[in-house]
């Protein structure tokens, strides 16, 4: 750290906030950039080219102003607060799924209908689970080691909730949650044997797969060969990829994009990257991967400092919610790039949406609240 | 108490070992290393892979129109020109039309709802005409409409502005601007334009965003100037229309070439359409039939079996031949409508004697005959790159009877086009030599072929002459003031192999003036249906008016004295020759002009 003496140190980590601003002020004009085009030619949006625009602004907007909120709340009520806020969370999961509340979009039941917009409950779930696992985890430190009384139970609960997820279905949700919830148990302390045994067993079934029916395997791995079936399944992914290789080193220029032109679907949201990617190029890419990087790589500080204070639920919060984010970020991404099936799940801070925004700022309040009590307690204030 | 202490302080329990949560950071990074691996492959190395893919989706080749060149008379006039309209496509597969925007575009396009449904049927296409070739002040009616998947294309529409007078010489374009008929079908590659392209990068609506190279510039096509003179043209088409009418008649023909190029300055048919509305037309009524159709000429071919003797020195201008009214040749027998026990071989020409024509035709050999008709043009195509120009039937001449050398004498047993059958009178009208003909406009004098003596073709024009005479089969073709010459005909029409009596086909082939020929007309009127048949009565009055049009509209002075016709009749068949008269100071410009003075006066 810099020497400097008249300057009493920050009550938060500047860093962290200033690289989720930066995230979503790139997301904000790319937004706008992917959007203008199709925005214009729709129905849906009355034919105004600032519709996401204006929409996007305002999500963050509410978003800012829900990260003001949640900054107040101090950790240790939301270690309080986290079984509810997560049995809120299976409740507004269940609403949605009840036909004539939730409303279907593309063939997935995922939004209530909240007014001039729609909530996504599946992203509040997120940040439930970071919550509820971390405050399970600490309140079940003692059965690390047992798998029934301290695996099994949080297994059931996920089931439910993964099972609500997979029935709107919202696969991408689904495994968002399940990882943050088995990469806290495994910070947790839980056995590591069991982690070995579930991976041995995921191997197995995908073996299983294999041998059983080839074509389904074909299914989920027809996004290796995007080429093959180019105008079909492969459509999207291969939009994507020209995207990027058109981008090349600086990108094709801000707002000079053609794949955003009708071709790529979804470009304000699931497939934003491949925008950002023809537009700003590598460069851009490297810059939102660097911006992504530096605010996990700095909520992992937030949590290893936590745990030094002994601050296990803060710690595992922070690392929590750095997991989440990388997780969807990394999905995400790879999905665009190739790496990963197309699933449907939208890039943290950038992509259009809501109630992702919205959570993603209160997420990064969280994990500034926490920060923020660190500091106090290491200056000898009282969290 | 374990378990209670856990209660108080679960903390105690819980040591997180610090291996976990770096193994867990470095699996992120190494995701995120990953990514940017992908990155940089994807955008450092893969590029040429991947923008090729691209480039294979949406950039397209577009075409930019370029005019059809526009068609002008010899004057300059226009008679054929390209004006841009709009055509309006759709993509069904991209249009989701609510049945009030169906009924909006088919109010603006005038089309019916059914027809719009019917376009957009199969949904898997991306690419229906909805509507081609509208006004743009219609275009932007639909396209105001902003209906998503619905385009517009630029293109170009042919207009005629003279509509059916041009239209047998003209022809017209398809809807793809090629020519069909006539000069745009002949000329097609002078007029058409070439295309040019440009590669752009287009949306997935088919807009065009961005140029990225142009690979060839459109290229107009050239302006065309032909050899017609609408006025002419007019004229013709007016006498013949009129005519046609009045003789109840099938059809009928004109072509009027300048006697001295060879030029078409007119050609006309009956009946005619507006090339401009298609929906009229019909296949019949396009064929330009001066010159795809053929037919027996009868008399019109008398004077080149007449000039044929002459030229050979069989027969001299007042040879006389028995004649009469029938005459047996073997098991045939041939007839003349205005007998005669005998006639000099002008009278021949004036009375327009079979008879006499056939006995002066059977004095020569058929291969002399032959020869000449051949010369002529019969039975070769005039090469005038007009499509479908009918070549005429003339048999070899080794295969003729003398019937057949009689017959052909006056016009049957073969067969020619108006066309050729006008320019044969070339001859008479450019001392003895044949013209080639043109639909183009000629800068400089063609040069002709030698094909009588001057002497021969002088001869036979002062002969010609006396058929528009007083006791001519043709008085009704004079244009007082002026001298013109010509030629009747009165064909039967084959029909199932024999000749029938009552189907005619009318014909007078003549030109004027005579002291310096301007003009070449010749008429045919197909079926005349109200009575009067002849030549003479049906085709030379429709001769006359195209004539008198054509001389008032070049200002050509009158070269005869316009009370001196009859004197002058008797004058020119009095077999002394003529002296110089008046009337050679009235056309001196003309002369000087023109070939010269005319043998004959001399």
């Amino acid at each position: 750290m810099l020497y400097a003496p008249n300057r009493p140190m920050s009550e938060v980590d500047l860093s962290l906030l200033w690289s989720a601003v930066a995230l979503l002020a790139i997301g904000f004009v790319m937004v706008y950039s992917a959007s203008i085009a199709t925005a214009e030619m729709s129905r849906l949006t009355g034919f105004r080219s600032h519709y996401y625009l204006i929409r996007q602004g305002m999500f963050i907007a509410i978003g800012v102003v829900a990260a003001v909120i949640a900054f107040q709340i101090p950790v240790a009520w939301l270690q309080r607060g986290a079984p509810f806020l997560f049995l809120a969370c299976i409740l507004t999961l269940l609403l949605v799924l009840i036909p004539g509340v939730g409303v279907t979009v593309n063939g997935s039941r995922r939004w209530l209908p909240l007014g001039i917009t729609n909530f996504q409950p599946s992203e509040l779930m997120k940040l439930a689970v970071v919550l509820y696992a971390a405050d399970y985890t600490v309140r079940k430190a003692a059965f690390m080691q047992d798998f029934k009384r301290g695996f099994l139970p949080m297994f059931g609960v996920m089931f439910l909730a993964g099972g609500l997820l997979l029935m709107q279905p919202d696969f991408g949700a689904f495994v968002v949650i399940t990882t943050i919830a088995m990469g806290i148990l495994f910070l947790g302390g839980l056995n590591w044997r069991l982690f070995a045994g579930l991976i041995m067993l995921l191997l197995c079934a995908f073996v299983a797969l294999i041998l059983l029916s080839p074509y389904r395997l074909q299914r989920v791995l027809g996004f290796m060969d995007p080429w093959a079936d180019a105008y079909g399944k492969g459509y999207q992914l291969s939009h994507s990829l020209i995207a990027f290789g058109r981008g090349e080193w600086f990108g094709v220029g801000l707002g000079a994009s053609v794949e955003k032109l009708f071709y790529l679907p979804e470009a304000h949201t699931d497939f934003l990257m491949a925008v950002i990617a023809e537009e700003l190029g590598l460069l851009g890419v490297l810059a939102v991967v660097a911006l992504f990087v530096w605010l996990v790589w700095r909520a992992f500080l937030v949590g290893r400092q936590s745990a030094s204070l002994e601050r296990y639920f803060a710690a595992l919060v922070a690392q929590g919610i750095a997991l989440w984010l990388s997780v969807q970020t990394f999905i995400n991404m790879g999905v665009n790039m190739g790496l990963l099936p197309t699933k449907g799940l939208t890039l943290p801070f950038l992509s259009y949406g809501g109630t992702g925004i919205v959570i993603n700022c209160v997420a990064v309040a969280v994990l500034l609240r926490i920060d923020y009590e660190n500091r106090a307690l290491m200056r000898g204030r009282r969290a | 108490m374990n378990h209670a202490s856990t209660r108080v302080n679960p903390a105690l329990q819980l040591k997180l070992q610090g291996w976990r949560a770096r193994l867990l950071i470095i699996l992120l990074l190494t995701g995120f290393a990953t990514l940017a691996a992908r990155a940089f492959y994807l955008q450092g190395l893969n590029t040429e892979f991947l923008q090729a893919k691209g480039e294979a989706r949406f950039t397209r080749v577009v075409e930019m129109p370029a005019s059809r060149g526009p068609i002008l008379d010899r004057n300059g006039v226009p008679l054929a020109i390209s004006t841009p309209v709009e055509s309006i496509w759709i993509s069904p597969s991209e249009a989701e039309l609510t049945a009030d925007q169906k009924k909006q575009l088919g109010r603006a396009l005038g089309m019916e709802l059914k027809e719009i449904d019917a376009k957009l049927a199969d949904e898997d296409k991306t690419f229906v005409w909805l509507k081609r070739q509208i006004s743009p002040e219609q275009a932007a009616k639909a396209m105001a409409l902003k209906i998503p998947g619905v385009f517009q294309q630029r293109e170009f529409r042919r207009f005629y502005p003279q509509g059916e007078v041009m239209a047998h010489v003209i022809g017209f374009t398809g809807v793809d601007d090629n020519g069909q008929e006539g000069i745009e079908l002949a000329q097609q590659r002078q007029l058409a334009g070439q295309p040019g392209s440009r590669r752009v990068i287009k949306d997935r609506r088919g807009r065009i965003v961005e140029d990225i190279q142009h690979l060839r510039a459109p290229r107009d096509g050239s302006p065309l100037t032909l050899s017609i003179d609408h006025k002419l043209q007019y004229i013709a088409h007016k006498e013949l229309k009129d005519a046609v009418a009045a003789n109840r008649a099938k059809g009928g023909a004109a072509v009027v070439l300048d006697a001295q190029t060879g030029e078409v300055l007119a050609l006309v048919n009956q009946p005619d359409y507006n090339p401009n509305n298609r929906a009229t037309m019909k296949g019949g009524q396009t064929r330009n039939r001066s010159v795809t159709d053929v037919f027996e000429p009868g008399s019109t071919f008398k004077p080149f079996a007449v000039a044929a003797a002459l030229e050979a020195g069989t027969v001299k201008r007042d040879t006389l031949f028995q004649t009469g009214s029938t005459w047996q040749l073997g098991p045939n027998t041939i007839t003349d409508a205005h007998p005669r026990d005998a006639m000099t071989v002008a009278e021949i020409i004036q009375k327009s004697s079979n008879i006499g024509t056939a006995k002066l035709a059977l004095q020569l050999p058929a291969e002399k005959l032959w020869t000449l008709y051949s010369e002529l043009g019969f039975g070769t195509p005039p090469r005038t790159g007009f499509p479908g120009e009918a070549t005429g039937k003339l048999r070899a001449w080794k295969t003729w009877k003398p019937i057949e050398q009689a017959t052909m004498s006056y016009g049957y047993g073969l067969n020619v086009s108006l066309l050729q059958l006008a320019r044969a009178y070339t001859l008479f009208t450019n001392n003895g030599q044949l013209l080639p003909v043109t639909f183009q406009k000629r800068d400089s004098l063609p040069i002709g072929r030698q094909i009588l003596k001057p002497a021969t073709a002088e001869m036979m024009s002062a002969m010609l002459e006396t058929v528009v005479q007083p006791g001519g089969t043709a008085t009704k073709g004079q244009v007082p003031g002026y001298r013109l010459a010509g030629k009747t005909g009165t064909a039967r029409k084959l029909v199932n192999g024999r000749y029938v009596d009552d189907q005619h086909v009318a014909f007078f082939c003549g030109y004027g003036p005579v002291s310096d020929p301007r003009f070449i007309i010749a008429v045919s009127i197909d079926e005349p249906g109200a009575g009067k048949y002849y030549g003479g009565d049906v085709a030379a009055p429709v001769f006359a008016g195209i004539m008198a049009g054509a001389l008032r509209n070049a200002n050509v002075p009158p070269d005869a004295e316009t009370s001196g016709i009859l004197r002058r009749a008797t004058v020119d068949s009095a077999p002394s020759p003529p002296t110089p008269s008046p009337r050679a100071e009235l056309v001196s410009v003309q002369v000087a002009k023109g070939a010269g003075p005319s043998p004959r006066l001399r």
